[in-house]
């Protein structure tokens, strides 16, 4: 085995690794704040990405591009608590797990109504070039993807730490009784995790679409990613989601780097699905609060 | 505090029971939202629902409509209508029309299975045609079989060639019969020996493996690695970081999704200058589009293609140059966009079948006569000259004997350019 070709699945898994757990601290806001697991989260990133590129094909420079799709994902993501998830608010967990996956199809078949079934891309974010390195190459792009996942969870720890807000989105998911006794509206709160959600997901979807094409089917087989990093990892803690995310990133690499055969991805679950037993409530539990 | 009994005798508080009538009512007014979003979103796509009417030729369609192959099915489906429409246009056939029901496979074989079941026994359908990925079409051999009702598969691989059975039938091409055309490309015009294939883990990538490893080695070019990816496969540099430390001088990429054509446009970035060959779907208009200026770097990607996207670069005394003429034109006339080789795939599926009417003028009062007798005309099909080639059938033989118009193309100036053809 060469050196540069473990290098290279060393770096590909790391890449792979970023994306799947961006996928998943968006699973883990709503599911932290709400207890919501939401099967749309995938359809967020898709959306993201779609915009970003139609927006930049009429000219729109690429950042202001990315804030516009995060607006619109985002207001796609109140739509959904709103008008979806908080009616049926009462029902079971896995009713309104259901309810995402009904809202992710009902967003793809749109998708496929306004954009087509054609995969599209952009362009690595500025031009960066690859860089080559011992043999292997890190894409222009994956920097991008590794800056965009160490914002996010520092974003997300800041937020959820040191702002009053945050704050109040901790004590909604601890003790929504409590939270609402002291005038936190759980509702608001509900909403504001579904709109920092998609806005998590619409930043992926842009930054993830130079490496990895978008198209209107993409959101599901994500949104599947995304949970296996979370689960893995443990859906209760940022930093599970994160391990959980590299370490399924790693797993695929690595097996299809090292095992050159038709069973790679067999081989890369069946790893994963050994660790999911051996450890059912994730690598790292739950602690009591979601910044823990 | 009162206590109720509810439902399967359980013991609720009165509190606890109006807490759960009103979680109740939430849940319907959630249902009620999802429900009006998606009969808002789906009235457009029921406008271009088919009407049954007794007197016409029904055919169920199954294709990739949403999943990883609907950048197959979807083309292929306009193209199949565009046919359908021509020869209703025409007057149809016998004085009927040919009506075609489509179905979405959703990108399972499960899912293709039951779409023609739900063709054979809902809509009672004349035959059924699937113009999806390999695999999934694999999946309809058992079922037109157990039915007895003609159905046509659109198998890329020639491992199914002689086990399609009474009822099924293959008008399209096997790799076994267009693989030498790369292969003599490599060996001829670039004057290389050896090769790695780049492999999607499907059924299409099964039959290419196997055909590679039996064949390539005739004409004069060693297999001597192979790598594989999944459909949808995102990254594809520890397989390609693998074949760039081989002695490999060619890479030959074999598969029908997406994942194809990143592999072309990630072998580039890492500064991978072997020559590549593909399969068809790697020259998807889409693909092109996004990794045009890949495609393009030196030595340009080269791409298995149909002469029906060449005409005009085609010979002028060329045989097809004429019917891929009229249909290039009459496709862009209808959807504002030029056919491609899955455009012409499904539109080769209802040339075929409609000239297996022609000839049976089967007796639509009877379905189980009727099935029959355009079974039969099928396999007499006699040098009927299509998009991909020209097929003869025997009732030994439901792939029979097939003249090849594939032809290999390259990308320059953001316009594919006539390689090489079957003929060359």
């Amino acid at each position: 085995m060469e050196f540069s070709t473990v290098l290279q699945s060393l770096l590909s898994g790391l890449t792979l690794g970023c994306i799947y757990a961006a996928l998943g601290l968006g699973l883990y806001v709503v599911y932290g704040v709400t207890r919501v697991l939401n099967l749309a989260q995938g359809e967020f990133v898709m959306l993201g990405g779609m915009i970003t590129v139609s927006l930049s094909a009429f000219g729109v420079p690429l950042f202001p591009a990315i804030l516009l799709a995060v607006a619109i994902v985002s207001l796609t993501g109140a739509i959904l608590y709103r008008f979806i998830i908080f009616p049926a608010r009462h029902a079971s967990g896995s009713t309104l797990a259901f309810l995402t996956v009904g809202f992710a199809f009902a967003v793809k078949g749109l998708t496929l109504l306004v954009w087509g079934w054609e995969y599209r891309t952009l362009t690595s974010f500025l031009g960066s070039p690859s860089i080559h390195l011992w043999g292997a190459t890190i894409f222009g792009q994956a920097p991008w993807v590794v800056g965009m996942t160490i914002l996010m969870v520092a974003g997300l720890y800041y937020f959820f730490g040191r702002t009053m807000l945050g704050r109040a989105l901790r004590a909604c998911a601890d003790e929504p009784l409590g939270a609402k006794t002291i005038g936190i509206s759980p509702a608001r709160m509900g909403l504001l995790a579904f709109v920092i959600a998609a806005a998590l997901g619409a930043v992926a979807g842009a930054t993830i679409t130079p490496l990895t094409m978008t198209a209107y089917n993409v959101g599901i087989p994500l949104t599947i990613k995304g949970l296996l990093a979370a689960f893995v990892g443990g859906m209760h803690r940022a930093e599970g989601v994160i391990l959980g995310g590299l370490l399924l990133g790693l797993t695929e690499a690595l097996s299809a780097g090292l095992m050159p055969s038709g069973y790679h991805d067999a081989i890369a679950l069946s790893i994963l699905l050994v660790v999911f037993l051996a450890r059912p409530r994730g690598l790292l539990p739950a602690h009591a609060n979601i910044e823990d | 505090m009162l206590l109720l009994f509810v439902g399967e005798g359980r013991l609720l508080p009165s509190g606890a029971i109006r807490e759960e009538r009103r979680g109740m009512r939430g849940l319907v007014r959630g249902i009620q939202a999802l429900v009006l979003m998606m009969v808002l979103i789906a009235t457009p796509l029921l406008g271009c629902a088919q009407s049954s009417t007794p007197d016409t030729y029904r055919i169920g369609v199954i294709g990739s409509q949403t999943g990883p192959y609907s950048a197959l099915g979807l083309p292929a489906i306009d193209g199949g209508r565009l046919v359908a429409e021509q020869i209703n246009d025409a007057g149809g056939i016998h004085g009927r029309e040919i009506e075609l029901i489509f179905y979405d496979d959703k990108g399972s074989s499960t899912e293709t299975a039951l779409a023609a079941q739900r063709a054979i026994d809902v809509d009672k359908v004349l035959a059924v045609a699937c113009v999806s990925a390999t695999g999934l079409s694999h999946s309809m051999i058992a079922v037109v079989n157990d039915n007895e009702i003609p159905g046509l598969i659109m198998s890329g691989t020639g491992l199914v060639d002689d086990k399609l059975g009474h009822w099924a039938f293959k008008p399209t091409s096997s790799e076994k019969d267009y693989i030498p055309l790369p292969l003599r490309y490599l060996r001829d015009d670039l004057s290389l020996s050896t090769c790695a294939g780049l492999i999607e883990n499907s059924g299409y990538g099964e039959g290419g493996e196997y055909f590679l490893r039996q064949i390539a080695g005739d004409h004069g070019i060693d297999m001597v690695m192979f790598q594989y990816f999944d459909p949808g496969a995102t990254d594809l540099t520890p397989q390609l970081a693998n074949i760039n430390a081989s002695d490999a001088e060619s890479i030959f990429i074999w598969g029908s999704g997406p994942a194809g054509a990143l592999a072309v446009k990630q072998s580039r970035e890492m500064g991978i200058t072997l020559p590549i060959v593909t399969t068809p779907a790697q020259g998807s208009p889409s693909y092109v589009q996004s990794f045009g200026r890949y495609y393009e770097m030196e030595p340009s990607l080269v791409c298995l293609d149909s002469k029906l996207t060449m005409w005009e670069q085609l010979p002028s005394d060329d045989p097809d140059r004429e019917m891929c003429r009229e249909f290039h034109q009459s496709f862009k006339a209808r959807y504002g966009r030029f056919p491609d080789m899955w455009e012409a795939i499904g539109a080769q599926f209802v040339m075929f079948i409609a000239d297996g009417i022609e000839r049976a003028d089967p007796d639509l009062a009877d379905a189980i006569v009727a099935r029959g007798q355009l079974r039969d005309a099928f396999e007499t099909t006699t040098d009927l000259s299509l998009f991909m080639g020209t097929h003869t059938m025997t009732p030994d033989d439901h792939y029979g004997r097939v003249v090849h118009k594939e032809v290999l193309v390259t990308f320059k100036d953001g316009k594919k350019v006539l390689v090489k053809t079957m003929e060359d």
